[in-house]
């Protein structure tokens, strides 16, 4: 393997491993704050997808600001499913069946939902002006949409370090996943923190699908497609740890980038593996200190 | 209350008749068919496809009579691309409907799962999508047929096509890239063969096999560049090639090696999803193409199912057209749809003109496989827009005769005793 293809390897691991943690991070978050493991959160990056589709493909809006609407909207019907379904399971850990039925369920209602919207066509989004070529680096051709991928994964990890950690709305946030009682007998709403939570979650899964979208085709079950991976990065991040999500990534992201490379065949399967070294030597995650969870 | 709820109970009672298969009625004569299609995910535009364009054939047939005074009455189901779930339905069909012939499915690892229960319970399966060669080769049985092409023909083709490129542009080295489940690999190892076949040198310097419906290829395109490959062979379908191809663009791939994609890149589907952004040159089949042959039955075809859903018809389209008008025939030969045994027989060497079919040439049924013999073209992405919103369509067609693209006795001999 020489130096050159080694680096674009990375790359390209890279390009993969941003786009999983945008995913495993909204995931995570929702698990870390209310305790609810979202299987639906994929279907939230597929709502951002199509809304990417019908903003900036059909409705001709300036992609950028395509972006933004299409992650705000997913974050809306997040609000919404926050508000009438979710509620109601939180804090009902023991009972993990209703909170797989009911988020599987919104699986295949939005599903429905968009089948009906925009029919079973492949949909696709062009890649927006001036991120439609390589950009070179010594002998390197990389697509400049990819590092642009790269660069809103680096700027999201920083922002939500510095939110969690510097801000009022953080503190109050990483409170409400240790001790939600508490956090209401100091005087703070509750309710409307979860909701937040969950609607920022929702937002990033959706502004995720949009940002992928000009890569990758819009497509019913595209959801389903992405939280499988997720999943796998969350366990091995440790559920509900933020940065652990981003190590996850990255390690599921290069592992599977040279593995293809080393052993095509069997590739696919690393990121497995991992996962059930993970869950047999370590199961509260790679990342996650070693102590026993409050219950 | 009890008032508005018995109102409302009415109201649904008169809906449930409203709906009920129009142009079919009790006292009918039926040949019932069970099908299985998946309507979710990435799948779900072949299986709405091809529910019109079976319905299409249906109300055709019916509205001539129906076949030896049979009319056609078909369900259709959601195969949820999980094997387990349709041997499930299909079962119920069996028992419960009692349907005369099963019908479907677009996935091969489904489409294996389905024969399985078609054998055991001596029930015809007709197969009008799923490509994979082993449900007419490796794992065989009497109640099946396949209407339309398998991979084996496509790469049959593909060899013959990669073949003649040699004269006008040189190639030496393959890598391939497919989905890692029977579809993709029957593909890799039929290219392989039937270049061997022909005699034709060639070295695999890469093999790819990413999951199906995989998001992301990214890594192993920049690991297919580094192959440097003379002819990229690709065995994706549906919206995993439009993926690909997307993500392979932005890394220039098409300008530094030949794209052959014989079996599925032709889809129509891909045309019109990527618009502009498909690249020109590129080599592709399919097995059925809106702009080819251009014969009246076809264009018929692709006019009939425009109407009727307002897009035009994926490949799978065609072949659940061409299912229920093989059971016609078959049925009209037998005079009944009961006999199953008189009904394979029927079906053994069924000849049918299909839209597919160019002047000339008739698809027939080889009784050895069970699987419709046809005539198959591969072409070059050029710029034609008149099947909007495609700006692209497949041009500069090379047309391979059905006989040259059958799997010699000897192979087939040698699959089935493994």
């Amino acid at each position: 393997m020489d130096f050159s293809f080694f680096i674009m390897q990375l790359i390209s691991g890279l390009t993969v491993a941003t786009l999983l943690f945008l995913v495993a991070s909204g995931l995570t978050l929702i698990f870390g704050v209310g305790d609810v493991f979202n299987f639906a959160h994929g279907s939230f990056y597929m709502i951002g997808a199509y809304l990417a589709f019908q903003m900036i493909s059909v409705l001709q809006v300036n992609f950028w600001l395509g972006l933004v609407l299409s992650g705000l909207g997913a974050g809306l019907v997040g609000i919404v499913a926050e508000v009438f379904l979710l509620r109601r399971i939180y804090g009902r850990k023991h009972e993990a069946g209703f909170q797989i039925l009911l988020t599987f369920c919104l699986i295949l209602i939005i599903d429905d939902l968009v089948k009906i919207i925009w029919g079973t066509e492949y949909k696709t989004i062009q890649r927006p002006s001036g991120f439609t070529g390589p950009v070179q680096i010594g002998d390197l051709y990389i697509p400049s949409y990819n590092l642009l991928i790269i660069v809103v994964g680096i700027i999201v990890v920083v922002a939500a370090w510095w939110v969690l950690n510097k801000t009022r709305a953080g503190k109050i946030a990483r409170a409400a996943a240790v001790d939600r009682e508490m956090l209401g007998a100091m005087g703070i709403n509750v309710p409307m923190t979860m909701t937040m939570v969950f609607g920022i979650a929702t937002a990033l899964g959706g502004f995720t699908g949009a940002l992928a979208a000009p890569l990758r085709s819009v497509t019913p079950g595209a959801g389903v497609e992405v939280i499988i991976d997720s999943l796998i990065v969350v366990v091995i991040g440790g559920m509900g740890n933020f940065w652990g999500a981003w190590m996850g990534a990255l390690l599921i992201g290069e592992l599977t980038a040279f593995g293809i490379v080393i052993v095509p065949k069997w590739a696919t399967l690393f990121s497995y593996l991992v996962m059930i070294i993970v869950l047999i030597f370590k199961p509260e995650g790679l990342f996650s200190p070693r102590k026993i969870r409050k219950v | 209350m009890h008032s508005k709820k018995r109102w409302i109970c009415l109201i649904v009672a008169m809906f449930a008749f409203c709906v009920a298969p129009a142009g079919v009625s009790a006292a009918d004569k039926l040949i019932k068919i069970g099908g299985l299609y998946p309507m979710t995910g990435r799948a779900g535009l072949y299986g709405k496809d091809s529910v019109a364009a079976a319905e299409i054939a249906i109300n055709e047939i019916n509205a001539k009579g129906g076949a030896a005074g049979y009319k056609i009455d078909a369900t259709f189901n959601d195969s949820k691309v999980k094997a387990a779930y349709a041997i499930r339905v299909a079962k119920r069909y069996i028992s419960e409907d009692k349907v005369n012939f099963l019908f479907g499915v677009v996935s091969s690892g489904v489409g294996l799962a389905v024969t399985e229960v078609s054998k055991q319970e001596k029930k015809i399966f007709i197969g009008t999508d799923h490509a994979s060669t082993r449900l007419t080769v490796d794992n065989f049985q009497p109640y099946y047929f396949r209407v339309s092409n398998n991979t084996f023909q496509s790469m049959a083709s593909g060899a013959l096509y990669l073949q003649e490129l040699k004269k006008t542009k040189p190639w030496k080295t393959i890598a391939f890239i497919g989905p890692d489940y029977s579809y993709g690999h029957s593909q890799f190892d039929e290219i392989k063969y039937s270049l061997e076949r022909l005699g034709v040198e060639f070295k695999v310097v890469g093999e790819y096999w990413p999951k199906i419906y995989a998001p992301d290829y990214t890594s192993y395109i920049t690991s297919i560049l580094n192959d440097k490959p003379d002819v990229l062979v690709s065995g994706f379908w549906g919206g995993d090639t439009v993926a690909f191809i997307k993500q392979a663009q932005a890394f220039g791939l098409f300008n530094k090696m030949t794209y052959f994609h014989p079996d599925a890149g032709g889809n129509y589907e891909l045309m019109s999803a990527m618009g502009d952004e498909l690249p020109l040159g590129l080599i592709l089949g399919a097995r059925h193409y809106n702009n080819w042959p251009n014969t009246e039955q076809n264009k018929n075809f692709v006019k009939n199912f425009k109407a009727l859903t307002g897009r035009y018809p994926t490949y799978a389209a065609e072949g659940a057209y061409a299912g229920i008008y093989a059971i016609a025939a078959a049925v009209e030969k037998v005079g009944n749809p009961d006999d199953t045994e008189a009904l394979i027989k029927a079906l053994e060497g069924l000849k049918i003109k299909l839209p597919e079919d160019p002047d000339g040439f008739t698809s027939y049924i080889n009784p050895e496989t069970h699987q419709m013999i046809q005539t198959q073209a591969i072409g070059v992405t050029v710029a034609n827009k008149d099947f909007p919103p495609a700006t692209r369509m497949l041009g500069n067609w090379k047309v391979y005769k059905a006989e040259d693209l059958v799997p010699p006795s000897d192979y087939i001999k040698m699959k089935r005793k493994k």
